[in-house]
Order: structure tokens, then sequence, then C-alpha cells
């Protein structure tokens, strides 16, 4: 450590103002920070101080997301050699899966941080850590056989567009890996949805199809059973199939503090009534799946742990939140049952609602500075 | 009443003249700075929408449309005025405009401020326009369907205006790059928001 420490100080009078370096002075930044808390503090003003930052912030989200990204990686070894019919030990399934994922993890980081950096340069901002998470979760909700150019683009569309435009970290609208994910489901749709993509060079007589997918066509027959869903064992992006260790990401947000209760209850409360409404009416299939399994199926949870409760697109007001969470599960669950496009909506229920949760904030407030208004008037009066 | 009633979801959020047509643009973005002015214009629309369209759709089915004349005597059996359309869909679109524009002055002079030259231009809205025309061309059964199709597509524009004036407001302070201040930023907003309502694209109600 001590090493590295020196080694950063000797190069850092290049990367300072004067020095040969000055214009890479945000990729020195952001190798600097990734290693060691900066150690400049404000000085003037009133400030709240605490040790929580936007680098812990990040880190500890990608921490909660270590567990089902394990997981997901051995499932795709599990899948595949599942699909081939092959029992290898463990240890295989997990590096084959590993290996599936690494060059999109790569990609995905190279291109976002490369960009960060760019316009951190260009904009002359600090390089945030606002990329460490994203370049994760966009990994985690694509399947596992995607070209690497596609990801590259997705990527570039999505921190370009979804977040630098906008001013960087903390200024975005709507989710950047969601954006990502949205820009190549309708970009390039074959290569992200239908039964052939999320199981890795499977034979093609074995039916790939996830269980939204099957329920999709009508099929349910097919259906895993509810124990599968809940661990995990079924074919899917690699974040959302196991629900066991997103609710363990789940439990390490909330006992952090990170994410916030109200959206990641509301979102499944939404999505739990919103089924049992379904099953009131009944009248189709898909409509009598049981409202707690729309839950464990699919993206569900993992849009409600690690996406809906994003703080920066989400509604800021806590009253906000009630309702853009029960709205978020609502229409997820009505987008699977109703649209025959797609057969996923938490994606696009969550961005509905990024986009509108401005507005609900505006109302909520506008609510409060009523009530005050009217406090006051009868304390004056 | 099913059908009066899909037409009303579908027109607000599948076919939502924003997003899905990008109609009635120019207004969407020049008036969209703040959530207030943006409700009233918003309001406006819906209620012109709401009249024009089943006005129209009496005019079209009435006078306009092949054989509408029949009613007056047989004569008129096979006269086709349809390519008058245009001509009277706007005469009826801005008498209407004219109507809201003297009610809101009486009613909210601020408003009437803030909405300034755009109030009159609803006129020249191609939203409203598009209302009429796309009710002529989809041949919608009766009155009450091109009300309710009128009423939906005012909802729908209203939802736009309103979610983007509350995004606008949001990012007053960002960083936005100097170039992009303004129009880009809109313009980029607007795209990311239609990635978001092709969630209900392909719901067939």
């Amino acid at each position: 450590m001590k090493a590295l420490r020196n080694l950063l100080d000797k190069q850092k009078p290049h990367f300072e103002k004067g020095g040969k370096f000055e214009k890479l002075h945000a990729a020195f930044d952001s190798v600097e920070t990734l290693f060691y808390v900066p150690d400049k503090v404000t000085t003037k003003g009133s400030h709240f101080r605490d040790a929580i930052d936007m680098k812990r912030t990040m880190i500890t989200v990608f921490i909660a997301l270590i567990p089902a990204l394990l997981f997901g990686m051995w499932n795709i070894g599990y899948q595949h050699f599942l699909s081939i019919g092959e029992q290898p030990d463990f240890w295989t399934m997990f590096f084959y899966g590993f290996f599936k994922m690494l060059p999109i993890i790569i990609v995905s980081y190279g291109v976002g941080l490369g960009l960060e950096i760019l316009f951190a340069q260009i904009r002359n901002h600090e390089v945030n850590e606002g990329f460490f998470v994203s370049g994760l979760l966009i990994p985690m909700i694509v399947p596992p056989e995607i070209p690497l150019w596609q990801v590259g683009v997705a990527v570039a569309f999505a921190v370009i567009f979804g977040k630098e435009v906008f001013g960087g970290t903390g200024m975005n609208i709507v989710n950047p890996a969601l954006t990502a994910r949205a820009f190549l489901f309708f970009a390039y749709p074959t290569d992200i949805s239908g039964d052939k993509v999320w199981i890795a060079e499977k034979l093609d007589s074995f039916s790939g199809a996830t269980p939204l997918g099957n329920a999709m066509i009508g099929d349910f027959s097919n259906m895993p059973s509810a124990m599968d869903m809940f661990m995990g064992t079924i074919p899917g992006s690699v974040g959302e199939t196991s629900t066991l260790m997103i609710l363990i990401g789940a439990v390490i947000l909330l006992l952090t503090g990170i994410a916030n209760w109200r959206i990641m209850l509301t979102v499944f409360a939404g999505g739990y009534i919103m089924g049992l409404l379904f099953n009131l009416w009944g009248a189709n299939a898909y409509m009598e799946v049981p409202a707690w399994q729309h839950l464990i199926m699919g993206g569900f949870a993992f849009g409600a742990v690690f996406m809906a409760t994003d703080p920066v697109t989400g509604t800021q007001t806590t009253k906000g939140m009630y309702y853009y969470g029960f709205l978020i599960g609502m229409i997820a669950v009505l987008i699977r049952v109703f649209n025959p496009a797609y057969p996923e909506g938490m994606m696009l229920a969550i961005l509905l609602l990024n986009v509108f949760a401005p507005l609900i904030d505006h109302y909520v407030i506008a609510g409060n500075i009523k009530r005050r208004l009217k406090r006051l008037k009868a304390l004056t009066n | 009443m099913q059908e009066i009633f899909n037409i009303f979801i579908r027109s607000i959020f599948i076919d939502n003249m924003v997003f899905a047509y990008f109609l009635g643009m120019c207004s969407y973005l020049a008036v969209s700075k703040t959530v207030p002015t943006s409700v009233g214009l918003g309001l406006a629309v819906i209620f012109v929408l709401g009249i024009t369209v089943p006005v129209d759709y009496l005019l079209n089915e009435f006078v306009l449309k092949p054989g509408a004349m029949a009613w007056l005597s047989s004569d008129f059996a096979d006269v086709d005025l349809s390519f008058l359309s245009f001509v009277l869909f706007i005469a009826i679109i801005a008498s209407m405009v004219q109507l809201v524009e003297m009610i809101i002055e009486k009613f909210s002079p601020s408003l009437y401020a803030s909405l300034g030259i755009f109030l009159p231009l609803i006129a020249v809205n191609c939203a409203i326009l598009g209302g009429s025309l796309f009710m002529q061309q989809r041949e919608y059964q009766s009155l009450a369907q091109a009300t309710s199709f009128g009423l939906g597509s005012g909802v729908g524009w209203f939802l736009a205006i309103v979610g983007i004036a509350a995004i606008r407001e949001k990012i007053r302070y960002s960083n936005v790059p100097p170039a992009l201040r303004g129009l880009g930023i809109t313009f980029i907003i607007t795209g990311l928001m239609g990635i978001a309502f092709m969630s209900f694209l392909g719901i067939t109600i």
C-alpha cells in the first residue's frame, strides 16, 4: 500500500496545473480516488459531517450486488451444461459463467469509464464514482451471449444521453443502467429477447424460454417450480434469476440505509396488489398466476431492490416515494399481463416512473406548502 | 361502453400525441418551462380537443363524408366534400381557440399572461388538427367514441407537457453543457420520455 501511495505521490505533480500531463488530470484523479479517500475537505459554510460519501455509497451497493452476481455466474454455467446434458462439478460451472461474464463487465467498465473520464476532462469536473454501480448493473441485465459491441454502444448511449448531457452523476433523469437495457431492447431486439438468448451455447433442441417468456405465449405447463424461481436455477439474465441472492443484497442495502425501504416495500406491495386484482379478474390463464409468483418471476425483485431505489432518479420526498414505488409495481405487472410485445415490464415501468418522479415530487411539495400556509394562517388569525 | 373506455385509455397511453406521433411539439417545447403554466396550457388543449373532435365528427358525418349530405335530399347522395375537411376543421378549431382565449382572459389573467402567444397558437397546434384528422381516418363509429378520443388525446398531451415541465424544473440547476441548454436538452428528455412511453406500445385493448 505504501509503495502505491509513493508511486501516486511521485506522479501527482505531472498531472497538476502546469505539469506535463495536465490534460489527463481527471484520469489520474479517478485512479487516485479509487484507492484513497481524497484529502480535500470543505472549509466554508455549514455542512453535515458524515462518514458517508458517494464512494462509500457506491461500494455498498457494489457489495450488495456481489451475491447475485456470483450466483448468476454459476447459473450461466449450470444452464449451459444442463442444456447439453452434462453435469460437471461446481467450479467448472462457475468458471464457465465467469469467463462468459468477464468480457461483458470489462467492456461495460471500459467504455463507461472512458467516456466519463473524457467528459470530466472536457467539462472540467471530477470523475464521479457514479458509473461504478451502473457499470456492474448493465452486465447483470443483459443476456450472456450478447455481442460485445452492442454492450459498448448501449453503454455509450446510456452514459452520454442518460447522464453526461444532464451534467453527470446525480443530475440524470433516468437510470443509466435501464437506459442501456432499453436501448438494447429497442435497437437490437433479436439479440436480447426471445427463447434463444438466455442460455449460453445451448443445443437448439433445448428450450431456453424464461418463465415470463412461456407465460407470454400462454404456455403454463412448463413453468418451473416456485422453489426454482426463488433460488434462481432458471434461465434468465445474470442478476435477476435468484430472488434469494437479491434479498441478501436488499438486506445489506437496508441495513446500511443506502436504499430506501419505502420504495422497496411499495414496489413489492404494488406488484402484489396488481397481481391480486388480476387474480380476481381472472380473464385468462396469465391473470390467474398467483400474485406472489409475480414477485419472484423475471426481473421484478432485481428491479425493485437495485433499480427503483436509485436515489437520483427516484422521488425525493417521503410521501412521493410511496406513490412512486406503488406505481412501479402495478405498472410492471400490468405490462407483463397486458402487453403482448414485452414479456417483462419491470424495466419500462421503472423508466416510466423515473420520468414522472419530478412531477410527483412537485405536487408533494406543492401540497406541503399549501398545508403549511394554512397552518400559518390559522396561527396568525 | 367498453369500446369507448378502451379508446380513451389507448389515446392517452398507447397512441400518445406527443410520444407516439410527435405532434404538437412547438407549444410542448416552448411552454414547458414551469409546471403551473404547462398545466394551464394542457387543460386548454384538453378542452379544445374535447370540443373540436366531436364537432368535427358531426361535420364529417353530416356534411363532408362521401354521401353524407343524403339527409338533405337524395340529390346530394353522391356528393363528396371531403376535400374541404382541412379548411373546415381549421375553421372550427380556430373559433374554439378564440372561445378558450376569451374564457381564460376573463377568469385567469395571470395564466393568460404567462401563456402569451401560445394560447392563440393552439389553433395551429398540430395535435389539435391531428386529433380531428385521426378521428376522420380511423372512422370512429359514434359521437361518444369521437369525444372520448378527443378527451383522451388531450389528457395524453397534458401528461406529456406536465411531465416534461417537472423535469425541466428539476434540471434547472443541473450542469448541462452550454450548447445543449434550453431546447437541446428538452429534445433529449423528450426522446428519453418516448422510450419510457414505449412500455405501452403494442398493448391491444
